[in-house]
């Protein structure tokens, strides 16, 4: 009913409590009627009483029969539904595999309308399958005119039905489902505009690209560009798309009028799929006039591992920016330029007056190797500021260079 | 001459949440020709049948209820040998980097990407296959090497 586990032992206690006092009641209102019968209880007060021990002994019977009947029907129909999704599930593989092409042998057979749990069988299988496999399965789909079917939920005014729709047409993944999807992602409410993005995005990421930038990237290029979505969504919408994510992203760094928070999405996204050989285009934004999307490009150069040539000027430059987060992604950032320019550029750094900014510069030196640590260990015994001092001992000891009694020497605690 | 087995006759390990996949792996794998293969929907039981089985090669979910991928390999690094190659399979439809890295870490040795192509994991499951009999039979070849002397 509303519980996943314990089914059994709910059962049997909700039948011993109502068996129980079944019983009881049961064994009062008999005693009653034959007193009753004997000429005992014959005051109106014995008889309502009577009335009411036995309409209680009744309603108990019939709701302990009623929880009973419940539970042991609800359990039939799980264990039918579990079989039938079973036995489908395995002519959906048959069909897939061409093990069984003909769909028509077993216990059930390929009909015109497909049953619900012929459909939820084969969009679990669309989750775990693409390609040739894939591809059959989905011809089944549209053979049988289950496409039309979701594209019809896709309009009803019924919101349940429609999240209902855009959800399956998701694990679908068919291709005529992507303008439909992309046009909901306008929609007032942001459960259908998320729900929308998403599934669009799963279904571009099974179709092969006719090129870096075809059609339906283009038009998902669009959706983005004029949409609401939150940066999350969109972040997550462009991690779905799989392999046709590089030619999205270089799509949308291309666009002449990307808003901020839309570029900010695709820095990120860049930085977080590693793809080393956008840096260039990444590069461009480290000297934008918006100190978020700075920041962002030198947080995905971090991610992707590199610095371009054109970008190792405006990194330096940035390690003295006035945004105390962007000096701080400047920091982390200076690991992947020559160990010589980082070191000397990331010196001061360690007494700027941002805690932050000291530890990533710090961090950063140790990141490069034997030189960065001598570096280190020199400003732990010679810097001038106090806190770069501490903060040099603080990263040294947490490289493992030092150990805590060294630490402590070099703080002049011991 | 040592003999190398038939990559058919490998024993497979399943290990997937999600009872359609397993399934489906099943079905692909019994197509090419593989014969031993043990699946469960249950990660707990996942060390169990590793004992039981000695399979070699898992191919395993990663996110699951209970006990998740990176959990079993950590229950099966305490039972592989140190000197044993045991492919895992990372079953994934999570595809960011710093996933890959840690499941890597954590002893899988390759990953198939869900929805998943059945060419692909079937030549990912015949090229970690190889590198396993090949690894034993350099095992072997040592060990024998080492008595003889």
């Amino acid at each position: 009913m509303w519980r996943r586990y314990g089914d059994a032992l709910y059962t049997l206690v909700t039948f011993a409590i109502f068996g129980f006092e079944t019983l009881a009641l049961g064994a009062l209102s008999i005693s009653f009627l034959l007193g009753k019968a004997a000429g005992i209880a014959s005051t109106p007060v014995e008889e309502i009483l009577f009335a009411v021990v036995t309409s209680t002994a009744s309603a108990l019977a019939l709701l302990g029969l009623y929880l009973l009947t419940y539970h042991f029907t609800s359990a039939m129909r799980d264990r039918w539904q579990a079989e039938r999704l079973d036995t489908w599930t395995e002519k959906w593989i048959g069909l897939a595999l061409e093990t069984d092409p003909a769909g028509g042998s077993g216990d059930v057979t390929f009909t015109n309308r497909l049953s619900q749990p012929a459909i939820e069988a084969v969009l679990s299988l669309l989750e775990a399958v693409k390609g040739e496999e894939g591809d059959r399965l989905k011809e089944a789909l549209i053979d049988h005119h289950v496409d039309r079917a979701f594209l019809r939920r896709l309009q009803t005014g019924h919101l349940a039905a429609r999240l209902d729709a855009i959800e399956r047409l998701g694990k679908a993944r068919l291709p005529v489902a992507v303008e439909p999807l992309l046009e909901l992602v306008g929609h007032p409410k942001a459960v259908v505009r998320r729900m929308a993005i998403r599934a669009a995005a799963g279904t571009l990421a099974t179709m092969t690209p006719e090129a870096e930038l075809d059609e339906p990237s283009r038009r998902f290029i669009q959706t983005l560009k004029g949409s609401a979505l939150q940066a999350g969504v969109i972040q997550e919408a462009l991690l779905l798309l799989e392999t046709r994510a590089p030619g999205v992203l270089r799509g949308l760094l291309a666009e002449p009028d990307l808003p901020d928070a839309l570029l900010w999405v695709v820095l990120e996204t860049i930085g977080r799929l590693g793809l080393a050989d956008m840096a260039v285009e990444v590069a461009l934004s480290t000297t934008h006039q918006d100190p978020e999307l700075r920041a962002a490009a030198f947080r995905a150069l971090r991610r992707l591992g590199l610095v371009p040539d054109q970008s190792q000027l405006p990194l330096l430059a940035a390690l003295t920016d006035e945004v105390d987060f962007v000096r701080v992604q400047a920091a982390h950032t200076a690991t992947f330029l020559p160990a010589e320019k980082a070191l000397r550029a990331l010196w001061p750094l360690l007494e700027d007056e941002s805690w932050w900014v000291r530890r990533a510069a710090a961090g950063s030196m140790a990141a490069h190797g034997e030189d960065g640590v001598a570096a280190l260990t020199r400003a732990a015994k010679t810097h001038a500021d106090q806190g770069a001092r501490d903060m040099a001992v603080q990263i040294l000891l947490e490289a493992g260079v030092l150990d805590a009694a060294a630490a402590r020497q070099f703080k002049g605690v011991a | 001459m040592m003999q190398t087995p038939q990559s058919t006759d490998a024993r497979i390990l399943v290990v997937d949440d999600e009872r359609v996949n397993v399934v489906l792996l099943e079905r692909i794998l019994q197509q090419a020709g593989y014969t031993n293969i043990k699946s469960t929907t249950d990660s707990t039981q996942a060390a169990a049948l590793y004992d039981e089985f000695e399979p070699d090669l898992i191919m395993l979910d990663l996110h699951m209820p209970g006990l998740d991928g990176f959990a079993v390999m950590e229950q099966l690094d305490g039972r592989i040998k140190d000197d044993d190659f045991l492919p895992i399979l990372i079953l994934t439809a999570d595809i960011r980097p710093e996933i890959k890295r840690r499941a890597l870490s954590a002893g899988a040795k390759d990953f198939v990407t869900k929805p998943f192509d059945r060419t692909e994991v079937l030549l990912r499951i015949q090229n970690l296959l190889e590198t396993r009999y090949l690894y034993l039979r350099f095992d072997r070849q040592g060990v024998r090497e080492g008595q003889a002397t």
